[in-house]
């Protein structure tokens, strides 16, 4: 009888706690607390903290190599590139370009968040980490949560889930990260600029769209393909009119399927040993510093725009640039509307917003395709 | 050792390439708008009947 | 007879006036959702509202009338 139950705690995973294990247990705690309570991303946090936890109870093996359930999940949606893109369908299946073709000069703001990107890569290769790493710790900076993993994945698996969960952690806290900077780097007056009413979009553009920008991005850059050509059949599909039930299979159904493995098998990939790194630290500071600098970079190639513009943009909108929608798009419209009340910035901010989804998928595959 | 060059080639060629993609995207949006505001117009003054005029959803997502 | 736009696209998720009221400039007549954000919309006129063109739960494009202000 006591054998029994002394192998019955033999066997459990009790013995085999490590003090780092708990420390994890503790970071998945705190990230099931921000989703639930302060509704941070609780679509993806959710299942990456429960993934944390489950993978610090020892003896589960849950990411053993080809045995693992969640190892499966990770091979297979994330290492093998599935995942990513076909979050990429559902969103482009969701994303409106119309403020984009209404007004294509903000596709170069998107253009000018990016640059903070770079000014990471150099910063992170400055704090001693390697050419590879730093481009997967840069990629924070454009706020898009499947091209960060898209491209970590590649580069920097050992740094996976700290990147991912930066870039969903400082997405959520868009609203708090961007304003001081936005006021620093405008005036007063800047910020009352009302911008002209955008001109209609016809169906026969926002069709026209995803079809041009698909073979120009793939084109010049070929590694972005399986990215870009995703988005853009999403987006082909939701203008089209004419193919609801895949529109709506991709950007729900799918779209949220896909989105339970992704985000459990980020979660599992931080054990103790891989987490526990004071690298991590550094991750989270420079992924910081990434979005501090993006919204920078947005502004000033905004208001760098303005001294050749005859009809004066808000340079606000440069903001908007890092991709994060709709939370920076809505982050710009409150600060303009903070400024002046009858200031709507919101449609305009869209442009730049998913503009910047295309920049950072373009910034992550040329990065890609000089380090890979 | 950090290989400064590469560094520095990346760093170059990374903003470089995005603002091309991105500039030349514009241009090829704008070019295609001007296009298809003429066919559009074209269609309008000529026969209404057969093609009805396009109408714009609301720019919501 | 002013008309009152609607400044943004999205739906009408709070009508804070009645035909009959009197209004001032900057009031807040309208509240419109856009992207899951509340946008009020103020008065540009000061006087009574004559026509409410909207309900709310209504899908508004930018540039549509919302109210009438006598």
């Amino acid at each position: 009888m006591i054998a029994i139950f002394k192998e019955l705690i033999v066997s459990s995973g009790l013995v085999s706690l490590t003090g780092g294990n708990l420390i994890m247990w503790l970071v998945s705690f705190v990230l099931i607390y921000l989703a639930i309570k302060k509704q941070y991303e609780p679509l993806l946090l959710l299942p990456i903290a429960f993934g944390i936890l489950v993978v610090n109870l020892p003896l589960t093996f849950l990411m053993e190599p080809e045995h693992g359930l969640i190892w499966f999940f990770y091979h297979y949606g994330i290492e093998n590139d599935i995942i990513p893109p076909l979050i990429f369908l559902g969103l482009g299946a969701m994303i409106d370009f119309g403020p984009l073709i209404a007004n294509p000069k903000t596709l170069l703001l998107g253009a000018g968040a990016q640059v903070g990107l770079y000014v990471t890569f150099f910063a992170a290769i400055l704090f001693g980490f390697d050419l590879r790493e730093a481009a997967s710790i840069a990629i924070i900076g454009g706020a898009d949560g499947p091209t960060t993993i898209y491209l970590t994945s590649k580069l920097a698996p050992q740094l996976l889930g700290a990147t991912a969960v930066s870039a969903y952690a400082y997405m959520a806290l868009v609203p708090i990260i961007q304003p001081p900077m936005m006021k620093l780097l405008t005036t007063d007056h800047e910020r009352k600029i009302v911008m002209s009413k955008l001109r209609p979009v016809s169906r026969l553009q926002k069709i026209c769209f995803p079809i041009i920008s698909a073979m120009t991005i793939m084109l010049l850059v070929p590694a972005s393909a399986p990215l870009i050509s995703m988005l853009m059949m999403g987006n082909l599909f939701k203008e089209s009119g004419v193919v609801e039930r895949l529109t709506k299979a991709s950007s729900n159904e799918l779209m949220n399927i896909v989105t339970i493995f992704l985000g459990l098998s980020v979660g599992a990939t931080m054990t103790a040993t891989t987490f526990l790194n004071p690298k991590v630290l550094f991750i989270f500071f420079l992924g910081l510093f990434a979005f501090i600098i993006s919204t920078a970079s947005g502004l000033l190639m905004a208001k760098f725009m303005n001294l050749f513009l005859k009809d004066k943009i808000n340079p606000l909108i440069g903001a908007a640039g890092v991709s994060a929608v709709p939370m920076a798009a809505r982050c710009v419209h409150k600060v303009g509307s903070e400024a002046n009340r009858r200031n709507y910035l919101l449609m305009h901010a869209m442009g730049p917003n998913v503009a910047g989804v295309i920049g950072t998928v373009v910034a992550a595959a040329i990065l890609l395709k000089n380090l890979g | 050792m950090t290989d400064w060059s590469k560094v520095f080639e990346v760093f170059g060629s990374g903003i470089v390439g995005v603002y091309l993609v991105m500039l030349l995207l514009q241009i090829l949006t704008q070019l295609s708008t001007r296009i298809i505001d003429m066919i559009e117009s074209r269609n309008q003054s000529g026969d209404t009947a057969v093609k009805p005029p396009v109408t714009d959803d609301k720019g919501k997502v | 007879m002013p008309e009152l736009l609607a400044p943004i696209a999205g739906n009408v998720w709070k009508i804070l006036i009645a035909v009959g009221d009197k209004v001032e400039l900057d009031d807040e007549v309208i509240i419109l959702e856009a992207l899951k954000m509340e946008t009020p919309i103020y008065c540009d006129d000061s006087g009574t509202i004559t026509e409410i063109r909207v309900k709310e739960g209504d899908a508004v494009n930018e540039g549509d009338v919302l109210a009438v202000i006598g």
